[in-house]
C-alpha cells in the first residue's frame, strides 16, 4: 500500500505528458519535446559520469553521430524516420567502443580529454566527407510534419533512459559502478573488471543521445555540423546532472526540468550571460553541493538511495 | 595528387617544427600542473587565450611591440595564476581528479563567455611581422620564426629554473611524491599555488605569440587544451623533457598529414595519433608515470 501512492503519481504523470499535444499549443510542445531531450541526455552522462565518476566533456559527439546517421538513412537511403533514428542508437555506441576502448582502459583525466577532442573531430570528420554529409552545406530532410510523432519517441527515449539509470543503479552492475567511482584500485582489488565495466556504462550512456540526435535531425529537418555538434549541449547536459544530482536516479530529471524552465523564462535571452552562469554553476556545485539538489534533500529528509 | 618534392617536404618540417615549438611551451604549463596537482587544467587553453586578448589589447591602444608585452601577459598572469582557484581544499578529500576537472571545466566556460561578453567573438589579429624570409625553397615565416625562438629559449628558461634552482627542485619534488616534499619541510601549499601561476605565465608566453600568428577570438582556447593534453601524452605524463619533444613531434605530425591528405583532417590525424598512442604505448615516448 505504502508504494501506491508514488505508484498512481507517476501513472497520472504519464497520461498528463501523454494527452499533452491533444490540447497544448504547438510552442508547448515543443517545449516539452526538447525538456525530454534533455531528461535522456542528463541521463545518459549520469550514467558513465554519474556513476563511475569518468567525466564526459564530448558527450554531445554521441547526439550529433545519431543526427547524422538518421540524416543519411533517411536522405540517401530512403529508411522511414523511426528506424533511422534506431540506427543512430547503434553507431553512437559505435562510436563509443571506438574511443572508450582505449581511453577508458587508463585512470585519470585520459578519457576526459579524449572526450573533449571528439566532439571537435567529430565536427572535422563530418565536414570532410562531404559527398555523404553534404559538408559545412548540412543537410535537408524532406519535410514531413511529424511533431506529435517525434514528441512521443521523446518521451519513450526520456522515459527508456530513466528506467535504465534505474535498473542499473539499483542492481550490481550499478553498484560495482559506483564502487569504481569511490575508489577505482579498490575495486580491481575486489575482483572487479573496471575496464570491462566503464566501457558496458560507457556504450550504454551513447544510446539514447544518438536516439536523440536522429529524433532532432526529424524534428528539425535541417542538420549541419554547427547545429548538432555544440559544446553547449555537452555543457547543458553537464550542468542538469550535477545540479539535479549525478549519481541519483531522478537527480537528472529534477535537474533536466529546472534548468529547461529558467532557461525559457530568463536565460535563452542573453546566450553569454546564459553560459557564463552555466560554468559558475558547475563551480558551486562541485565546491559546495556535490551531490546535488537531490543529494542533499536525500541527506536532510532521509529519502532512500534509490531515487 | 601533386607529387610530394625534396623542397616541399623540407618546407613541412620546418613549419611542423616551427609550431611545435609553441605546443611544447604552451602543454609544459599544462605538464607543470598535472605532475604537481594531479589536475587536468582544462581552463589552460582559455589563460592562452587571455594572454593573447591582453598583448592584443596593449598592441591596439598603446602601440605596444608584442614581443615586449610578452613579460608582461607573463607577469600578469602568473599574478592571476597565484590566486589559483583549483587547490581547494574539499578536492583534496576524495577523487581530486575528477572535480577538478569538473571544476576547471566550469572555470573555463566562465571565462569564454566573460570573453565573448566583453569583447565578442569577432575574430582579431595582431599585424605584425608579417611576409616570410626565404632560404633557398623553404620559406620560414618571420613571425612563426621569431614565436619559435621565444618558445624555444622559454622553455629552456623553464628548464633551468626546474633543474637548478632550489623552488623548481621544490616543484619537482612535490611532484614525486607531495607526502615525502612535505616531510622535507617544503610548504606544498605554497609550492601548488607558485607552480600553477608558473603554469599560466607559460600559457601566456603561449597567447602572446600565437597573436601574430592566428586569429584571436574567445573560443580558441580550447583546442589549445586538447593538444596540449595530446603533446603531454606522447612525451609520457609528468616527463617534462617529453613535452618538448611531443610537442615538436605533433607540429610535425600534423604539417605532414596536411601535405599529405588535407588540412582540415590534420586534427583528426592529430586525434587518431592520441588513441593509437593510449592503445600501444599509454606511459609515452619517454616512459614516465602514469
Amino acid at each position: 500500500m505504502k508504494r501506491l501512492g508514488p505508484a498512481l503519481l507517476a501513472l497520472g504523470l504519464l497520461a498528463w505528458l501523454a494527452l499533452w499535444p491533444l490540447w497544448a499549443s504547438g510552442y508547448r510542445v515543443r517545449f516539452m519535446l526538447e525538456l525530454f531531450m534533455w531528461v535522456a541526455l542528463a541521463q545518459s552522462w549520469n550514467l558513465i559520469s554519474g556513476l563511475t565518476g569518468y567525466v564526459s566533456f564530448g558527450h554531445v559527439a554521441f547526439y550529433g553521430t545519431g543526427a547524422y546517421t538518421a540524416g543519411i538513412l533517411i536522405l540517401r537511403a530512403d529508411w522511414p524516420w523511426p528506424l533511422a533514428v534506431l540506427a543512430g542508437g547503434v553507431t553512437a555506441p559505435i562510436l563509443a567502443l571506438l574511443i572508450g576502448y582505449p581511453c577508458l582502459r587508463l585512470k585519470g583525466p585520459y578519457f576526459a580529454i579524449a572526450m573533449l577532442g571528439l566532439n571537435e573531430v567529430m565536427r572535422v570528420v563530418v565536414s570532410y566527407f562531404d559527398g555523404l554529409t553534404g559538408g559545412g552545406l548540412g543537410l535537408s530532410l524532406p519535410t514531413l510534419h511529424a511533431s506529435v510523432p517525434v514528441y512521443y519517441a521523446m518521451g519513450a527515449t526520456a522515459l527508456g533512459a530513466t528506467i535504465l539509470a534505474f535498473a542499473i543503479i539499483t542492481s550490481r552492475f550499478g553498484l560495482r559502478l559506483m564502487s569504481i567511482r569511490e575508489d577505482e584500485v579498490a575495486a580491481e582489488a575486489m575482483g572487479i573488471d573496471t575496464s570491462r565495466y566503464k566501457l558496458y556504462a560507457f556504450l550504454l550512456s551513447a544510446v539514447a543521445p544518438g536516439i536523440a540526435g536522429g529524433l532532432f535531425a526529424r524534428d528539425q529537418g535541417y542538420i549541419e555540423p554547427i547545429s548538432v555538434f555544440p559544446l553547449l549541449t555537452t555543457i547543458t547536459m553537464i550542468v542538469m546532472c550535477l545540479f539535479g544530482g549525478k549519481g541519483t536516479i531522478f537527480g537528472p530529471v529534477l535537474g533536466a526540468v529546472l534548468l529547461s524552465v529558467f532557461q525559457e523564462l530568463v536565460w535563452a535571452r542573453f546566450l553569454y550571460v546564459h553560459q557564463v552562469l552555466f560554468g559558475v554553476i558547475i563551480v558551486a556545485v562541485v565546491l559546495f553541493m556535490p551531490k546535488g539538489i537531490l543529494g542533499v534533500l536525500q541527506e536532510r529528509y532521509r529519502l532512500p538511495r534509490t531515487i | 595528387m601533386t607529387t610530394v618534392t625534396g623542397a616541399m617536404l623540407a618546407q613541412v618540417v620546418v613549419s611542423g617544427l616551427l609550431a611545435g615549438s609553441l605546443y611544447a611551451l604552451v602543454a609544459l604549463g599544462l605538464a607543470l600542473i598535472f605532475g604537481v596537482m594531479r589536475v587536468i587544467n582544462i581552463a589552460h587553453g582559455t589563460l592562452l587565450m587571455l594572454g593573447s586578448y591582453a598583448t592584443y589589447w596593449w598592441f591596439t591602444y598603446l602601440g605596444w611591440n608584442p614581443y615586449l608585452s610578452l613579460p608582461a601577459a607573463m607577469g600578469l598572469l602568473f599574478l592571476g595564476g597565484v590566486h589559483d582557484p583549483v587547490d581547494e581544499k574539499p578536492l583534496e578529500k576524495r577523487a581530486p581528479e575528477l572535480s577538478s576537472l569538473l571544476l576547471t571545466f566550469g572555470i573555463s566556460i566562465s571565462l569564454v563567455n566573460l570573453a565573448q561578453l566583453a569583447w565578442t567573438s569577432d575574430l582579431r589579429s595582431v599585424e605584425f611581422l608579417t611576409g616570410s624570409y626565404l632560404l633557398g625553397p623553404v620559406a620560414f615565416s618571420k613571425a612563426r620564426l621569431v614565436g619559435f625562438a621565444f618558445a624555444l629559449g622559454i622553455t629552456v628558461l623553464a628548464f633551468l629554473f626546474l633543474g637548478r634552482t632550489k623552488l623548481g627542485k621544490a616543484i619537482r619534488a612535490t611532484a614525486q611524491s607531495r607526502e615525502v616534499a612535505m616531510v622535507c619541510g617544503i610548504n606544498v601549499g605554497r609550492i601548488h599555488l607558485l607552480t600553477f601561476g608558473v603554469a599560466s605565465a607559460l600559457a601566456a608566453a603561449g597567447g602572446s605569440l600565437v597573436s601574430v600568428i592566428v586569429a584571436i577570438q574567445p573560443e580558441m582556447g580550447q583546442v589549445w587544451t586538447f593538444k596540449s593534453f595530446l603533446v603531454i601524452v606522447l612525451g609520457g605524463a609528468g616527463n617534462y623533457p617529453g613535452a618538448l619533444l611531443g610537442g615538436l613531434l605533433l607540429g610535425l605530425v600534423e604539417q605532414l598529414s596536411s601535405l599529405y591528405l588535407t588540412t582540415q583532417v590534420s586534427e583528426a590525424i592529430a586525434y587518431l595519433l592520441l588513441v593509437v598512442v593510449l592503445l600501444i604505448r599509454p606511459t609515452g615516448l619517454l616512459g614516465g608515470r602514469t
